[in-house]
């Protein structure tokens, strides 16, 4: 007779026993939110109920608990496009600083000026910050300003223009101010007026760019009033956690290097044309969390592991072209672990205006995504920025 | 010699009232967004009325088809005015360059310091220090791709950029440079 569980069925048992124990164990530290992220497709579906934080649209700040609050203006990004985030909380939380726009002359993006007979000079807006905190209040910070950061201890930098109105025919230059608090007075940090935006604060210093000819973007970094050195041609991907390191994009989008922000030194180097998966470019106003950086990619997103001397492109995530045909922009990590990249979704019209955005949440190890509900792209959908709550933020 | 003078006195009149070129077409340009690097810039002259004559090339603008990203996107749709045209612009970009007008994208982002330019030195020449791609050197396909300006190629003899800033010049008659206006200059559609 033999035994049904004999001494080699004993051995397979505890074979199959001990392997499952250890896939358990994997799956325990490499579970859900630890497997190893993958190259691939993302999946989305609508149905985002509740985007991860505080988002503005039009006249409205949404907290992250679905209350509605009304804004002094509708939210507008029309001078800084995606360079600089549409609306920044200060590191205390209690104040969320936005970008305005007052329209002075419609302008039908169809016609020319000349159609529209917009004479050289003319006014066609004004941008304005202005501040809405926890109590309600709704005031305006600066008129014929744009780009707001916050430092850590509460002073706010931004462009103050030279002639607050935009107009045709001219280029809308100005000057990079610091203001020490919301009530303070603007102290000039550069000396030449020129066409700038301020991109963040790295611990006391402030990062921006200055617009050149053909839209020619050129990395500055402020030490202080009057103290102003280049750092990079091209774009700011993300600042480091600590402030120390910025992951830059050069001109075409296709290198990217983490410089050390004090000295300039380079410290690391990716040509992502190249990376294993190969990408076509990257893009600016990215994010970066522990040793992640993710960022606007040709297909969809790009997460880049880096080091203190290596810079790896860790995963590619594309999303359908026919679904997201300009890809998304400002990925923003909204977990600690640098699992879940919140991004906003813009779908051109099929003429030159209308146009929605979407906002996603997407899971980079399951690579799926939750869509929002639609908004009109003019209404400037976004989540508001909250890097100011560490050392380096907007 | 009254009658001589008078004939004399029309002549120079007339002599006068004639453009320097008596065939001043009406002439424009028209960017069919294709693809970044593989859109087509046209021109067009209008030589009699229903009568329009065409000459095409490659040409290329911003790095993504998103026209709302500054300095990446490509350029939006619509008329554009032209602000100006220099022989030998000294700048981030150089040599033989178009001006063209602000324009707001889809979204309300403005768009602005956009060109008509390829990729050579002040003097119209090209410079080529290294192995990689330099900013006054036309290398190949890739030079197509811009922050959002239109670009065509500097390669070749003729080069592209010569046809369009020649061809532009011989059409239209039109020979100013610097600041100046010419309504509806440029017409951006998709492909």
């Amino acid at each position: 007779m033999k035994r049904v569980f004999g001494t080699g069925a004993t051995a397979a048992a505890l074979t199959i026993l001990t392997g499952a124990a250890a896939a358990l164990a994997i799956l325990g530290v490499f579970g859900a939110h630890g497997a190893v992220p993958r190259t691939g497709p993302l999946s989305v579906r609508a149905g985002l109920e509740n985007p991860p934080g505080a988002v503005v649209r039009g006249d409205g700040l949404f907290t992250g608990r679905g209350v509605r609050r009304q804004l002094g203006a509708a939210v507008s990004g029309a001078m800084i496009g995606p360079l600089s985030p549409v609306a920044v909380e200060s590191s205390d939380g209690r104040r969320v600083a936005y970008n305005t726009w007052q329209e002075l002359k419609t302008v039908d993006n169809d016609q020319s000026f000349s159609q529209q007979a917009i004479a050289d000079g003319t006014a066609l807006g004004t941008p304005s910050l202005r501040v809405h905190d926890d109590t309600g209040k709704d005031f305006l910070l600066a008129r014929g300003a744009y780009s707001a950061a916050w430092r850590h201890d509460g002073a706010i930098a931004f462009v103050k223009g030279s002639d607050p109105d935009f107009r045709a025919g001219r280029s809308y230059t100005g000057q990079v101010v610091v203001r020490s608090d919301i009530h303070g007075r603007d102290a000039a940090w550069t000396s030449e007026p020129a066409h700038y935006v301020v991109y963040a604060w790295a611990g006391d210093r402030v990062l921006f760019y200055r617009v050149g000819l053909g839209e020619k973007l050129e990395l500055l970094v402020a030490d202080g009033p009057g103290s102003i050195r280049p750092l990079a041609d091209g774009s700011a991907i993300a600042i480091s956690p600590d402030a120390t390191r910025v992951a830059v994009l050069s001109q075409d989008g296709i290198s990217v290097r983490v410089l050390d922000i004090a000295t300039g030194s380079e410290l690391a180097w990716l040509d992502v044309t190249t990376a294993t998966p190969p990408v076509a470019w990257l893009a600016y106003s990215g994010s970066w969390v522990g040793d992640h950086i993710v960022a606007p990619a040709s297909s969809g997103l790009a997460v880049l592991h880096v080091s203190s001397s290596t810079l790896e492109l860790e995963q590619v995530l594309s999303l359908d072209h026919s679904q997201f045909p300009v890809g998304v922009q400002e990925p923003r990590f909204v977990d600690a672990a640098g699992n879940e990249i919140a991004a906003a979704a813009d779908i051109p019209p099929a003429t030159s205006s209308g146009g929605v955005s979407f906002l996603l949440l997407c899971d980079r190890i399951a690579r799926t995504c939750a869509r929002g509900e639609p908004a009109p792209a003019r209404e400037w959908l976004r989540l508001v920025d909250t890097t100011a709550l560490a050392e380096g933020g907007h | 010699m009254k009658v001589r003078a008078a004939i004399a006195a029309a002549v120079l009149a007339v002599t006068l009232t004639i453009p320097a070129n008596a065939f001043a077409y009406r002439t424009w340009f028209e960017f069919a967004r294709q693809s970044n690097i593989a859109s087509t810039l046209t021109m067009v002259w209008q030589y009699g009325t229903g009568y329009y004559g065409t000459q095409s090339w490659r040409a290329g603008s911003g790095v993504s088809t998103d026209a709302c990203w500054i300095g990446h996107g490509w350029l939006p749709t619509g008329y554009y005015d032209l602000w100006g045209h220099w022989d030998n612009y000294n700048g981030a970009i150089a040599g033989r360059v178009f001006y063209l007008q602000n324009k707001p994208c889809w979204n309300g982002t403005w768009r602005t310091e956009l060109f008509v330019h390829s990729e050579e030195t002040a003097g119209q020449g090209q410079y080529c220090p290294t192995a990689g791609d330099d900013p006054y050197c036309w290398e190949g396909a890739y030079d197509y791709y811009s922050n959002g300006c239109i670009k065509v190629s500097r390669a070749g003899y003729p080069s592209d950029l010569r046809l369009v800033h020649d061809g532009w010049h011989g059409k239209s008659a039109d020979y100013r440079h610097g600041y100046f206006t010419i309504n509806n200059w440029l017409y951006v559609r998709n492909g």
